[in-house]
């Protein structure tokens, strides 16, 4: 009966992860920017993932290069589910005046491919502005449509009525009575965005419109450290396996919120 | 410590003869490991109708997940056997498949469960296969089998009323003609002629066996045997010759006395005039069409007024109409002597208070989200103001009122049975110290205990000037009413109707019996 379920224990691997990959460059051993040992070194026991290009230590470099990463595609996530969770409410609770108005716009939206929109926006703006823009625009027209549908589905529901009829405020009732029986799907969502907002992220500074060198960042790192992919294959995987991570690690946070919040009192 | 429940067969059948066996189901709370259903045996023979009874949350729907297997994860099985001609079923995946292939169910407040968008052909056809045709006349002699009219096949579930809802979710469950057939509630929304066609329904379904929790006395009498789950003590022994109407157990909490929550009553407008006054109403269903046509109604001070009538012809509609949920096509409302806008948006806030309503469907009344106190004290804050410890105090009274332990402010509603959610409703509308009560079905999910106790607090209301206006089926609540009004097509009419009367129990027949 004590086996450990791995949905329990997503949400605690996770804040781990995020936590050390955004205090990461405290812990770092060597200098993440300066070189310290001979190009390419394959790993040893004082660079556990060996060196780069340049001879700079791959550990350090990997935990000094998700903070940037992590805490831009956290703003475009939070930007994109708070603007998105917004319009949904209004477009749900009004459906005939906001909800047509939402959809319509969102739908001009969604027209555009997210990643055209990112590198147009990333010629004009900095890299990390660009994803914060390009997610909000691309996904909050998602989770506006997502929590609006599932708002028409409870609108009728009798503890809505209720509150409108003891005289709540319609701000009240969307914020304090509506909100919280959609969080299920509001958690599930925000793990959606922040995953793609870090897709988005990765995909804009392997291109080069993000961190710049000498900047240690994961995404950059995969593209620096491809070219050495024969003689040190760990210096490729080292920022590879984070990213990959920490993108199973939402969807299995989500998953587990959405979970709980269907009734497990 | 498995303790053997009180079961009364009325013949001995032989084992191979009983399909369903369930040997010591019991069914815990995962948050605080309370027992929620002790062990518990039952039987079910081919072509039996079991009726399982008991108070209020004594376990009833409990007792239907567990055997299906499909307990909310908030509770879990702790321990017994469910057999299947025979063979165990484990839980898991084959109880899912045993499930599918065998059962049909239909929940509490099946409204909820049904798509509010699919139609109601839809919905009844789902689980059919066969040609397009073949279903489509499955379904129409399904719904024949209920009373469900042919016009309602195309309309949308949501427009539907309480009653034809949960007819169409007993008609999706018979379309496929299960071996099993477990119904939580049956016949809560209906009237009592509805109510014989249904048992006529179910015991017709070939070769099947039917279990259903019910309150109803008229389901219990017509099944073949009963099976109580209030605890043994309270339970009285019955002769098979009697009829077999459940005795419960008398409510834990005693109530409160509840003069400090009496209904606040409005400035007198004008001295003679009636505290809420409908004139010519016109109500209408969502699309359009007309319901109820020329409604006048006035209700006094402390007066109680029933309305009685057949599922769908637009009772729970009159009152929507009346707490400004619904748009008016005609008339007007009165509230004091002052018109009432008729939207509740155009309502100030006294104006709201005023009304307030206890929905028909429990499930749906509380929000999931919110522990029962704070639900329950939410209209003393947002009504009257009222100090975040009095409000809490003033929560527990409420709930007291009804019948319901302290301990439940804590819970979420989720984990509460039908009855104790439909009260906990009753106790928040309450909170908002309305003057006039609107009661849509009010007692559908209790036992004649509970029910009794919400019934006395609110003829103890009245007294302090609280009016009522109640919907319902219930002999029990038209007989405290003043005054009986009957939904004659499309008009409310005075006392009893020409056809048949919805209600078997004398003591309704006399209208203004009090």
């Amino acid at each position: 009966m004590t086996r450990i379920r791995w949905s329990a224990v997503a949400p605690g691997v996770a804040l781990a992860v995020f936590t050390l990959a955004l205090l990461g460059r405290y812990l770092a051993p060597n200098d993440p920017e300066q070189p310290v040992a001979v190009p390419w070194s394959v790993p040893s026991t004082q660079l556990p993932f060996g060196a780069d290009a340049l001879g700079r230590d791959v550990l350090s470099r990997v935990l000094a290069g998700g903070a940037n990463l992590l805490g831009v595609a956290l703003t475009a996530a939070a930007a994109a589910l708070l603007i998105g969770v917004a319009l949904g409410l209004v477009a749900g609770w009004w459906p005939r005046w906001a909800g047509h108005a939402v959809r319509w716009f969102g739908d001009l939206l969604l027209a555009v491919p997210a990643l055209v929109l990112a590198l147009v926006l990333a010629v004009a703006l900095p890299g990390a502005a660009a994803v914060v823009v390009a997610a909000v625009l691309s996904g909050a027209p998602l989770t506006a449509r997502v929590v609006a549908a599932q708002c028409a589905t409870v609108r009728d529901s009798g503890y809505l009525h209720a509150a409108v009829e003891r005289g709540e405020h319609g701000a009240v009732v969307l914020v304090r009575e509506l909100l919280p029986a959609l969080r299920g799907l509001v958690a599930a969502d925000a793990g959606l965005r922040l995953i793609t907002a870090l897709q988005l992220a990765t995909t804009l500074a392997v291109l080069g419109f993000g961190p710049q060198p000498p900047d240690p960042d994961w995404a950059l790192m995969l593209s620096e450290n491809l070219p050495g992919a024969a003689l040190n294959p760990t210096a490729l995987l080292a920022p590879a396996v984070p990213l990959a991570l920490c993108a199973l690690l939402c969807a299995a946070t989500a998953r587990t919120a959405t979970r709980e919040r269907e009734g497990v009192w | 410590m498995v303790r053997q429940r009180v079961e009364r067969p009325i013949e001995s059948a032989t084992s191979d003869s009983e399909p369903l066996v369930v040997t010591g189901l019991s069914v815990r709370r995962v948050g605080d490991g309370q027992l929620v259903l002790p062990a518990t045996d039952l039987r079910l023979g081919a072509g039996e109708v079991v009726a399982v009874v008991g108070a209020s949350g004594a376990g009833k729907s409990s007792l239907l997940h567990a055997l299906l297997d499909s307990l909310p994860s908030g509770l879990r099985r702790d321990g017994g056997v469910v057999r299947w001609r025979g063979l165990p079923i484990p839980e898991g995946r084959a109880a899912r498949r045993w499930r599918r292939a065998h059962c049909g169910y239909v929940g509490q407040d099946p409204i909820l469960a049904l798509n509010p968008l699919w139609s109601v052909a839809r919905l009844v056809g789902e689980q059919l296969s066969g040609s397009r045709r073949n279903r489509a006349l499955r379904v129409r002699e399904v719904c024949d089998l209920l009373g469900l009219p042919a016009e309602l096949a195309s309309r949308r579930c949501g427009e539907l009323s309480g009653g034809q809802a949960q007819r169409v979710a007993l008609a999706r469950a018979l379309a496929t003609e299960p071996d099993v057939l477990l119904l939580d509630e049956p016949t809560s929304a209906l009237d009592a002629e509805t109510r014989s066609m249904i048992v006529e329904a179910v015991r017709a379904h070939p070769g099947g066996c039917t279990l259903l929790v019910t309150h109803d006395p008229f389901l219990v009498s017509v099944a073949d045997r009963v099976v109580d789950l209030s605890p043994p003590a309270t339970v009285t022994r019955r002769s098979p010759a009697a009829r077999r109407v459940t005795v419960p157990t008398p409510s834990t909490v005693t109530s409160p006395p509840v003069r400090s929550l009496a209904a606040v009553p409005l400035a007198p407008g004008h001295g003679t005039a009636p505290l809420l006054a409908v004139q010519g109403l016109q109500v209408a269903r969502p699309d359009g069409t007309p319901l109820l046509e020329d409604v006048h109604l006035n209700l006094a001070h402390g007066s109680w007024t029933a309305i009685l009538g057949p599922s769908g012809s637009g009772k729970t509609s009159l009152l929507y109409a009346i707490l400004g949920r619904r748009p008016v096509l005609h008339g007007r409302l009165l509230l004091g002597g002052h018109p009432l806008p008729a939207d509740v948006r155009q309502r100030d806030r006294e104006q709201r208070r005023a009304i307030q309503l206890v929905g028909q469907h429990p499930a749906g009344e509380l929000n999931p989200v919110y522990r029962v106190g704070p639900a329950v004290a939410r209209p003393l804050a947002v009504l009257h103001g009222v100090g975040r410890r009095e409000r809490a105090r003033e929560a527990l009274r409420l709930l007291g009122s009804v019948g319901l332990a302290a301990e439940i402010a804590h819970r979420r509603p989720p984990a509460l049975s039908g009855g104790q959610r439909q009260r906990i409703a009753l106790a928040r509308a309450l909170a908002a110290r309305p003057s006039v009560l609107l009661l849509d079905e009010p007692t559908s999910a209790l036992d004649r205990a509970s029910a009794a106790t919400v019934l006395d607090l609110l003829d103890r209301l009245r007294d302090d000037g609280l009016a009522i206006l109640s919907v319902t089926h219930d002999p029990t609540v038209a007989a405290r009413a003043d005054r009986v009004l009957h939904v004659h097509p499309r008009r409310l009419v005075e006392g009893r109707t020409d056809g048949p009367l919805p209600l078997t129990d004398n003591q309704t027949e006399e209208s203004g019996a009090r």
